[in-house]
């Protein structure tokens, strides 16, 4: 069945204007010619008090709500112009919809405004969103507090299932990354040392790297990317299905249910995988020692004993890691409690969730560092 | 287009069985839709009125069986739907499922810009047009969170009627709506098919609603898990050979065990 173009012929007579439709009016045809002859009708024509007679040239068109819309809006212009729209030769179906639409018809809105924010503006949004973050904190804090006196609703079940979940789970991307991380800082390492003729420190090169620094960081970031971003992600759906709202009005603080296990999970799983990671990395480390540069393993690992002699070169690297748990765990958790109502915030949410985790890891990570100098730790 | 409807059935389902894996829902369904009629899927929650429903709207593959619209069958020999066949219809979903990162103007237009030939400025006007069809004049630039339960659904019923489909699939249209949105619903459901001639398949259990809007009905069952009645709401009322679907439609609680 094929479609007619629409056509609209517009005869002026003595009492009368006639309005001629012929063709299909429906959505999958092109109108702007016939909105362009309206336009150019209407803007020469004069105010007069004729009416204006509608109606189609034959029985066969199909018309659809298109049809209906370009009549009413035809009709506002009309008015305004003084003459009347005389409907009553359209079909029955095409009047009965017009007054049917006309009932319902309402004002309809103007765009809504959305005000950019002035500099006093963003003082008092950053405001806000810091007194926000705080009282998110603080009532952390107190949640801690409660587990502690062993009034907290937070269920050990869920802190074992989401341990479980950061960390076990993780092992085999972790195992990955740092693996990888060691041998790259191996290869890498080696080129230099070997213009000293010094390529077995590349074992201290490796160990030291991996407890200090890397491991930890790697790990972080890795967590955020993973396990933070999912935390904002379940948090924050939880919170459009109204799920949060529902344990509130049990009396049950969302902090403490929800907050506080996958904090603590992060807080306790993050400094155990790294360790896993720094063993790991000085194993990716061996084998470009043994494999490329030809040293035993019992060479490698005794440059890598006297390395480590210091205990404190690993255990730095695991205090570290724990505030970079902690980091990932709260932000991850904030910016699922406080999303927006809309599924686009949940993914701004998420998003920012790991944007900020990852600044704030290496924010922290550098302030470690220039506390341990300061302090003759390095 | 919608008003030159000649078939006698616009839409049936035959011979249909529904599984979620291994677990069959609804077997040996088959019936049809006349053009231009209400038609109602009643039967007791759980009794898979929605499931029967995603199958005809392709968002669930039957395990057997099919669905045939008067352009062709939408369920072929793949997994996916007749894409030709899918431009037929329209859905209201149970929550209206309005996207809510745009406002209720751009939820309607989205269609409209996608598949219609029109200008922005007729689009916009058609899509105001649909908003205030369903009583949300004045509503056009406010996005789906800022609305109540109800004007989120009556939004989704205007973007449902965006394209002017033939057929309109409504999955609990009136859940959730005080009386008085509910019936001005049913008004412009019988309103619609009037004028604009739009078959109607409804999922509902509000027994006013289905008084008013259905000119046909089936009754799904629980217990054997197949179409248990076909007919008049009001004469199987009356008549019906099932005592669960008698008292199911004048509230007599015998329908325990349907």
């Amino acid at each position: 069945m094929t479609l007619q173009p629409k056509s609209l012929q517009i005869i002026e007579s003595e009492h009368s204007i006639d309005f001629l439709l012929d063709g299909d009016w429906v959505l999958n045809l092109d109108s702007n010619i016939i909105q362009q002859k309206c336009r150019n009708y209407l803007s020469a024509a004069k105010p007069s008090q004729s009416a204006c007679k509608f109606s189609f040239s034959s029985n066969k068109s199909k018309w659809d709500s298109s049809l209906l819309v370009f009549l009413l809006d035809l009709e506002t212009k009309l008015s305004t112009l003084g003459m009347e729209a005389d409907f009553s030769k359209l079909p029955d179906k095409v009047q009965d919809l017009i007054s049917f639409a006309k009932d319902r018809k309402g004002k309809k809105s103007a765009p809504l405004y959305h005000p950019s924010l002035s500099s006093k503006g963003w003082f008092f949004h950053l405001s806000s969103k810091c007194s926000q973050w705080s009282t998110f904190f603080g009532k952390w804090i107190l949640a801690l507090f409660r587990l502690f006196l062993g009034k907290s609703f937070m269920r050990l079940s869920d802190l074992i299932s989401i341990c479980r979940d950061c960390g076990a789970a993780a092992l085999p991307i972790i195992t990955l990354i740092s693996f990888l991380t060691g041998l790259t800082m191996a290869f890498v390492g080696s080129v230099q040392l070997e213009k000293f003729n010094a390529t077995i420190y590349v074992a201290d090169l490796v160990s030291l790297a991996m407890v200090r620094e890397m491991g930890a960081l790697m790990v972080a970031i890795v967590m955020a990317g993973r396990t933070g971003a999912s935390f904002a992600a379940e948090l924050g759906s939880m919170k459009l299905r109204e799920e949060i709202d529902s344990l509130r009005t049990f009396g049950i603080p969302a902090m403490e249910f929800l907050v506080l296990p996958r904090t603590l999970a992060l807080f306790i799983m993050t400094p155990l995988l790294t360790l896993y990671a720094d063993v790991v990395g000085i194993l990716g480390g061996l084998t470009v020692g043994t494999q490329v540069m030809d040293f035993s393993s019992l060479h490698y690992f005794e440059q890598t004993q006297s390395a480590l002699t210091n205990m404190w070169e690993v255990y730095s690297g695991l205090i570290k890691s724990l505030a970079f748990g902690l980091i990932i765990g709260l932000v991850g958790c904030y910016k699922g409690m406080f999303t927006g109502n809309n599924s686009a915030a949940l993914g701004k949410s998420v998003t920012s969730a790991v944007v900020v985790s990852i600044t704030l890891i290496v924010i922290c990570d550098a302030m470690f560092e220039i506390f341990f100098s300061m302090v003759g730790y390095r | 287009m919608i008003n030159d409807r000649e078939n006698s059935f616009i839409v049936e389902a035959k011979d249909l069985k529904l599984c979620y894996g291994e677990v069959t829902v609804l077997k040996d369904i088959s019936f049809q839709v006349e053009t231009g009629s209400c038609m109602v899927i009643m039967g007791a929650s759980g009794c898979g009125k929605s499931t029967l429903l995603k199958c005809m709207t392709g968002l669930l593959k039957p395990a057997a069986g099919n669905v045939i619209f008067s352009n062709g069958d939408l369920w072929g020999n793949r997994d996916l739907p007749n894409e030709e066949v899918l431009s037929n219809f329209g859905v209201l979903f149970q929550a209206g499922a309005l996207w809510s990162s745009m406002n209720l103007l751009e939820n309607v237009s989205l269609p409209l810009q996608t598949f219609s030939q029109l200008g922005k400025d007729e689009i916009e006007q058609l899509a105001a047009y649909k908003l205030s069809l369903v009583g949300l004049s004045g509503c056009e630039y406010l996005y789906p969170p800022e609305l109540s339960g109800g004007m989120q659904k009556r939004a989704g019923l205007a973007r449902a009627l965006s394209m002017d489909p033939p057929i309109l699939f409504l999955d609990e249209p009136s859940a959730g709506l005080d009386p008085i949105n509910s019936m001005q619903l049913d008004e412009l459901i019988v309103e619609l098919k009037k004028s604009l001639g739009i078959t109607f398949v409804v999922v509902t259990h509000e027994l006013d609603s289905i008084f008013e809007i259905a000119d046909d009905a089936i009754f799904l069952s629980n217990v054997s898990k197949s179409l248990l009645d076909h007919g008049k709401p009001v004469e199987m009322k009356s008549s019906s050979k099932h005592a669960e679907i008698r008292g199911f439609l004048s509230r007599t609680g015998q329908g325990k065990a349907i």
